[in-house]
């Protein structure tokens, strides 16, 4: 069996969407506990393509096939895995803030969440605080990213993070946020927990201020 | 004697695309407006398409060709632009290459710390007289967003005050949203003696970007309208990253690219025909490393010529890219991508190249930067002189008089040619013994000198006192009506 769970983390290297669909489903059926294709198959995988990316030896179009597998396995394990009390990564509501279209950059610090195991709640552009709000009341996330690209649009984040304290939600959640003028020490100002420079970088970030 | 059938070549001729392929590209787009669309989030834009042969669906609109085409002939193929010292110095028509800087830089390089830091008021004017003094920058945009403005609605009146201060050269500019733009507008206009001479003599082109793919938003559409109306100089400059926010290949995001122009063109026909509308594309690369919105690729520069050829085709300005650099720091790598894309936009003939100084991919700014790219531009505009094969050029008669083992320092044709060369300021080219003796400076050494030397000397003509008090009066007002 060991050795089919590392067919489905080469697959997964491999960027092959729906071979590790199917492995996935096809370990379950054959007893394998979801733990295991979760640690020797998915993230096995995932292991490997974080290093290669950061070697420079993978590329994003790569990381992002490979972390669509790794969604596509997910999809199957959390129903086990939820039963078996195992550790999971959690969920990541995201979304961009109010009066800003710009979608492209919290997509991908998304897809790059999925990547490493996460459920990822993608709220789209354009978000009034309340949305925020509600999305965490309703997916009861473990972290919450926020994004914006523009000097203008940025205090809304602030804002986005005030209006969770008097929804009395503020602390259910880690906040990260990001964007191109966004700064750690303006993170810190706004009262943020985690402040994202790039897609990888922010996963990592919010690996480590979950303790996973 | 003179012969028949001669082509003269007076300078470099530079082409990235053929016509035949200019044509695929335009012909991509039209279908692309009429199969695909794109989404408008304004409302009297909304209705203007509805108004028109544009098919509306929520905010999806779909144009036909004809429409396109019909708008295509109205635009303007010159559009001279004024400095609030009344030169027109900046003449935009076919071939005719200016360079600035680019604007809105979140941070600074802060040289007393060595540190990046927000953009304040004072940095702001302190570009806007580095790009005065430099000869080599011929229109200011604002090399950094204010970060000290009291609210980020009117930060943009604080950062035209700021330009107008340090710059009497023409300027590209930036606002909040169509009312923002209005009060730069009047701003402008009090240099200008009034509304209707800054239509014959503006003073800066409105820079608005839509959202690639396909998106424009409601200030970036409120702002062309009331450019349209007004007849304000506008580009509609799309900042396609190529892989992410539009195709990975450069004729898809050159396609996608000029969809998203054609709207703009269509939109402002339909406001008010003629307005003086100039194509624009910031077109790249993501980084597919660093998912970074590349300003030094070699892909900026091609896709940018590209772009360039398209506008020449349709009959349009181009307002294009170069100078600019990921570096995030002004070193060799700042060097290298600077020059490429300098020379790149400079031989393809655009008319507006911005952004030039630009470090950390766009989102620092920096003093040294601009100083060295002074030498850049300085060298390849001599390229673009290209080369005069007349009779006084092809110097037979003196290679005769000089003579097997002559000389030519000393003839008077050296005496009268030499001085079209090109001569740098702050490249080296001493020999081994004086270089060591004057301190062994490398370019940055020399290029902090001198960046310390005009901060510290140069002061631009100031604004006169009766129309500083009215550029007051628009910009308190403007900070009443947003501190409701």
């Amino acid at each position: 069996m060991a050795e089919d769970l590392g067919k489905i983390a080469e697959s997964l290297i491999a960027g092959k969407v729906e071979d590790v669909d199917k492995m996935t489903k096809e370990s379950l059926d054959a007893g394998v506990s979801a733990e295991e294709v979760l640690n020797k198959g998915l993230i096995a995988g995932m292991d490997v393509v974080g290093q290669r990316f950061k070697a420079g030896d993978m590329f994003i179009p790569e990381v992002l096939r490979s972390a669509k597998a790794m969604s596509a396995g997910m999809e199957h394990l959390r129903p086990a895995l939820a039963e078996s009390d195992t550790k999971q990564a959690g969920t990541l509501v995201i979304g961009t803030v109010e009066g800003d279209l710009h979608d492209i950059g919290k997509n991908l610090v998304g897809m790059m969440f999925e990547g490493a195991g996460f459920k990822v709640v993608n709220l789209g552009i354009d978000l009034k605080p309340q949305v925020f709000v509600d999305a965490v009341k309703e997916h009861k996330p473990q972290l919450l990213g926020m994004s914006a690209l523009l000097t203008t649009t940025m205090p809304k984040m602030g804002e986005t993070i005030n209006a969770l304290k008097e929804a009395g939600v503020r602390d259910q959640v880690k906040i990260m946020v990001g964007g191109a003028p966004v700064t750690e020490e303006y993170a810190k100002e706004i009262g943020a927990d985690l402040y994202g420079a790039n897609a990888a970088s922010s996963v990592d970030k919010g690996k480590a201020a979950l303790g996973l | 004697m003179e012969k028949m059938n001669q082509t003269i070549q007076k300078t470099p001729v530079f082409r990235v695309l053929t016509d035949q392929q200019i044509e695929k590209i335009y012909y991509s787009a039209l279908e692309v407006l009429e199969r695909c669309g794109a989404n408008v989030f304004q409302d009297e834009a909304i209705e203007l398409f509805k108004n028109s042969d544009a098919v509306v669906r929520e905010n999806r609109v779909r144009v036909p060709v004809s429409l396109v085409e019909r708008a295509l002939k109205t635009y303007p193929n010159k559009i001279t632009l004024k400095g609030r010292n009344g030169k027109r110095s900046v003449a935009l028509q076919k071939d005719h290459v200016y360079f600035g800087t680019g604007s809105d830089l979140p941070f600074t390089y802060d040289r007393e710390t060595g540190e990046r830091r927000r953009t304040l008021y004072k940095d702001i004017v302190n570009a806007a007289r580095f790009v005065d003094y430099l000869p080599n920058y011929d229109f200011f945009m604002s090399h950094g967003i204010v970060g000290d403005a009291p609210n980020p609605l009117t930060y943009d009146r604080h950062q035209f005050m700021a330009m107008l201060e340090g710059c009497t050269k023409p300027m590209v500019v930036t606002s909040v949203d169509g009312e923002g733009l209005e009060d730069l507008w009047k701003m402008a206009c009090l240099f200008q003696g009034g509304e209707e001479e800054f239509r014959l003599n503006p003073m800066f082109v409105a820079y608005i970007e839509p959202i690639s793919p396909l998106t424009n938003d409601r200030t970036a559409v409120e702002k062309l309208l009331f450019a349209a109306e007004k007849g304000i100089p506008a580009m509609y400059t799309p900042c396609p990253s190529s892989g992410a926010t539009a195709p990975a290949t450069i004729p898809g995001m050159l396609v996608q690219s000029l969809a998203e122009t054609l709207l703009a063109v269509v939109l402002c026909y339909l406001k008010k025909p003629g307005m003086p509308l100039i194509m624009g594309g910031v077109t790249t690369v993501m980084d597919m490393r660093t998912t970074t919105y590349s300003y030094g690729s070699p892909e900026l520069s091609l896709a940018s010529a590209a772009n360039t050829d398209i506008s020449k085709w349709l009959g349009l300005l181009m307002f294009s890219t170069g100078g600019c650099t990921d570096s995030k720091t002004v070193d060799e790598q700042a060097a290298a991508e600077s020059t490429l894309s300098v020379l790149n936009a400079f031989l393809s003939g655009a008319n507006l190249v911005h952004d030039v100084g630009y470090i950390d991919s766009g989102v620092n700014a920096s003093l040294e930067s601009l100083v060295m790219n002074e030498e850049i531009i300085g060298m390849v505009r001599q390229i673009g002189k290209g080369i005069n094969t007349d009779p006084e050029y092809l110097a037979l008669q003196l290679i005769d008089e000089a003579g097997p083992g002559g000389e030519y320092v000393t003839k008077d044709h050296t005496y009268e040619h030499w001085r079209e060369w090109y001569f740098p300021k702050l490249q080296d080219r001493s020999d081994w013994e004086t270089w060591c003796n004057n301190g062994k400076k490398t370019m940055l050494d020399r290029v902090k000198e001198e960046t310390h030397r005009i901060l510290d000397e140069y002061e631009p003509e100031p604004i006169d006192d009766g129309i500083r008090k009215e550029l007051k009066k628009i910009i308190d007002d403007a900070e009443k009506r947003h501190s409701k």
